[in-house]
């Protein structure tokens, strides 16, 4: 299936993104291989960064792309680009299991406020292009320190904004302003419109 | 609980499209939206829209590729459910992706019955495509000390699940395996399963999960026991 691999090659772009997710609503297993392929390094990455667990992590992505099969028809162009759309989904998968493993087992945060990066050579370079990666490291690098780590704890640890002011004896108002800060910094940095 | 404010309001919504709200406070503010001024509605939305669009940027920073059998058993368990177009199997397969697709093809199996079912038009549904259309489903797998693999389907909020064993050798003439949902307190029955049912694969509803936290198996004379009788040679937690 050589269509599938030169897709993967192509740059991500919403557009195609779009069309790919209207024909998964169709039923086109084509196009969503596609969409797998276009895709699958954010998704499992990101899954990954906020479980710590491979097995969960992979069980996760599964039920995330069965989740577009089934509910491709959902995406509403309007509301978003397809991409914003799939990564919500993931990240709501992958905290709601983590709450539930921590309810289960009161797992300690083991990572510090400075781990947003993921390893080098763990990435997907042949999905990510190395120079969008790169912009955004360095807007995550232009963040400060106290902004980095209330993302760090909120997206990637699944921490309430209530439990990040109580992890760090602040209080609500002072956080929530934190996260939103470091958001429009991102967004400004990055160029998102 | 005094209602707060719009400005009280417009301040939850980073959080909000962080999902860094808990269940209890997500329901809270989208009750409040539907009462909202289309004013604090729109901008409510806009944030929201902003925040997502960033983070969606953002995942370029934490990729990493997930392992090949994922896309196999995906590709595998949309092709049934998919009208008249199939895929040629994966041409490019090595040992890991092969194993850990015979781990998984089953509940896949099991996964695009549940779809299929969710597509047919009849509106009469059943216990396993109500699990497997749960928002809250989940998967866990184990293996089998003697061989083969126990894979769990279930959804708390449906309150039942669906096992599957998949290449399990048959137990001993004389005895059977029996499920057993257990808490810290008890170990309930969820059935048995003698040779014939286990070879080479096969599946089982079980309904009323309860508060159970695992599912364990243990081998029992006859036609099964009360309470376990003999070690669990396997078990499969459910968070």
């Amino acid at each position: 299936m050589t269509l599938f691999e030169s897709a993967a090659r192509l740059p991500l772009v919403t557009a195609d993104l779009d069309a790919l997710l209207r024909r998964v609503a169709q039923r086109d297993v084509e196009a969503f291989a596609s969409f797998y392929d276009h895709t699958r390094a954010r998704v499992f990455g990101l899954v990954t960064r906020v479980l710590r667990d491979p097995g969960y992590s992979e069980e996760t992505t599964q039920e995330v792309y069965l989740q577009v099969w089934q509910n491709a028809t959902n995406y509403n162009p309007s509301a978003g680009s397809p991409l914003a759309w799939l990564m919500t989904l993931a990240h709501r998968r992958a905290v709601d299991r983590v709450r539930s493993e921590q309810a289960a087992s009161q797992r300690e945060s083991r990572y510090g406020a400075a781990n947003v990066e993921t390893p080098a050579d763990r990435v997907a370079e042949a999905v990510i292009h190395l120079d969008e990666r790169r912009q955004v490291t360095q807007c995550l690098d232009s963040l400060t320190d106290a902004q980095r780590e209330c993302i760090q704890l909120a997206y990637y640890e699944g921490l309430t904004y209530v439990q990040v002011s109580e992890r760090l004896a602040a209080n609500l108002a002072t956080i929530k302003s934190r996260m939103r800060d470091a958001i429009r910094g991102l967004r400004n940095c990055l160029g998102v419109s | 609980m005094t209602e707060p404010t719009a400005p009280d309001l417009m301040t939850l919504a980073t959080p909000y499209a962080l999902h860094a709200v808990s269940q209890a406070e997500n329901d809270d503010i989208e009750r409040q939206l539907t009462t909202a001024p289309d004013l604090v509605l729109r901008a409510f939305a806009d944030e929201v829209r902003a925040v997502r669009e960033t983070m969606a940027v953002v995942s370029s920073a934490t990729a990493i590729e997930p392992p090949d059998g994922l896309r196999d058993r995906l590709l595998a368990a949309v092709n049934d459910n998919a009208p008249g177009r199939r895929l040629n199997p994966p041409q490019r397969r090595n040992w890991r992706s092969i194993v850990m697709s015979a781990a998984a093809a089953l509940v896949v199996g099991l996964i695009v019955v549940g779809i299929g079912w969710a597509i047919r038009p009849e509106p009469k549904s059943t216990t396993a495509e109500q699990i497997f259309t749960a928002s809250d489903v989940r998967t866990v797998s184990g293996p089998i000390p003697t061989g083969g693999t126990a894979t769990v389907v279930y959804s708390r909020e449906r309150n039942a699940a669906v096992l599957v064993m998949n290449n399990v050798a048959p137990p001993r003439a004389g005895t059977v395996y029996q499920m057993w949902l257990v808490n810290s307190e008890r170990a309930r029955s969820a059935g048995t399963m003698d040779a014939a049912a286990v070879a080479p694969s096969t599946t089982a509803v079980l309904p009323d999960l309860g508060d159970s936290t695992a599912l364990a198996f243990t081998v029992e004379p006859g036609a099964g026991s009360s309470q376990p009788t003999s070690p669990i040679f396997a078990k499969l937690a459910l968070t």
